[in-house]
């Protein structure tokens, strides 16, 4: 059954209103199923010719959509993470490689880069991909984005706000810090990984790389250090 | 392999987790409607997800929040 944009964003505005029933329900269950060809033909390809290994959720859970609802004034039919995946990769090479991969993969796709534009201190590149009017978000995070990023979800658990920038404002503060170490890290890191592919016999180039190194091992560890502080003031607060 | 998690957000854990295989998406996705139905009814807020996966380590390893608490999701 195929639901109008009208019918779509009256369903939304009833979740944003908070009376649903049973039938609000299945209207939206009708609604999330309705991406699942376009996610199934995503995901495949991107598993399948891209040799990527991303989780799937075809379908964003009730509780995250009216979130999302009273957060935002976006319409309900205006969401573009509907239906998406999820790819963590190594580093930021590999982050930037994954990109460039799915990008050719599909003909119509948007790129929002949260690394150059963070979230409240959450970075990871989104690809929007858009086939038949459908959009299917994939979240591409390297291995220390997610790490952030699982850490402040799990927080947001129990104080929705830290994610938005309205918990409370010392785990904030501490969040948005670990983020641009991570960030700072991250930056060197590829720095690295250029001069590496290019060549390692230069000299000038050798010492560049060991003072990068340098910075490397010292960034690492303040990305520790602030962890470990943030899960210091976390077990203070019992947070599960 | 398709993973259908209720998650008690407040508690910060699953309260179930159901395993498909891929070929029984269409069941998975009406479970999931039964039991946001099912919660709605008793006015309860959790969070219900379906989660496709090539397997459960890699499913664990994109959605940690899940299945594990602050300290294990910090631990490097």
């Amino acid at each position: 059954m195929k639901l109008s944009k009208t019918r779509i964003d009256h369903l939304g505005d009833q979740l944003r209103k908070g009376t649903i029933g049973d039938s609000d329900l299945r209207t939206l269950d009708d609604y999330r199923r309705s991406f699942g060809q376009v996610y199934e033909t995503v995901v495949q390809t991107i598993r399948e010719k891209l040799q990527l290994e991303p989780t799937g959720r075809p379908a964003k859970s009730t509780s995250s959509i009216i979130e999302k609802l009273h957060r935002e004034s976006i319409r309900l039919s205006q969401m573009q993470d509907i239906a998406g995946g999820r790819i963590v990769v190594e580093n930021i090479a590999a982050q930037e490689h994954a990109i460039t991969l799915i990008s050719r993969a599909f003909d119509d796709i948007s790129i929002v880069d949260r690394r150059v534009n963070p979230s409240h201190g959450y970075r990871a590149v989104h690809v929007i991909v858009r086939i038949l009017d459908k959009l299917i978000e994939i979240q591409i995070r390297t291995v220390l984005q997610h790490l952030w990023a699982e850490f402040s979800e799990k927080l947001s658990d129990h104080d929705p706000g830290i994610k938005y920038g309205a918990g409370n404002r010392d785990i904030q503060y501490r969040l948005i810090n670990l983020s641009r170490i991570i960030s700072k890290f991250e930056n060197i890191e590829l720095k690295v990984t250029d001069l590496l592919t290019k060549s390692t016999t230069d000299e000038k180039i050798k010492l560049k790389l060991e003072s990068f190194q340098q910075e490397m091992d010292v960034d690492k560890e303040s990305i520790i250090k602030s962890l470990k502080d943030i899960i210091s003031f976390d077990s203070k607060k019992e947070i599960p | 392999m398709i993973f259908l998690i209720e998650y008690n957000r407040l508690q910060g854990k699953i309260v179930k987790i159901e395993r498909f295989d891929n070929l029984s998406r269409s069941r998975a996705e009406k479970i999931r409607l039964d039991i946001e139905l099912d919660l709605s009814h008793k006015l309860i807020n959790h969070e219900v997800v379906l989660l496709d996966a090539v397997s459960e380590k890699a499913v664990r390893r994109t959605h940690r929040r899940y299945f594990e608490n602050v300290s294990q999701i910090a631990a490097l």
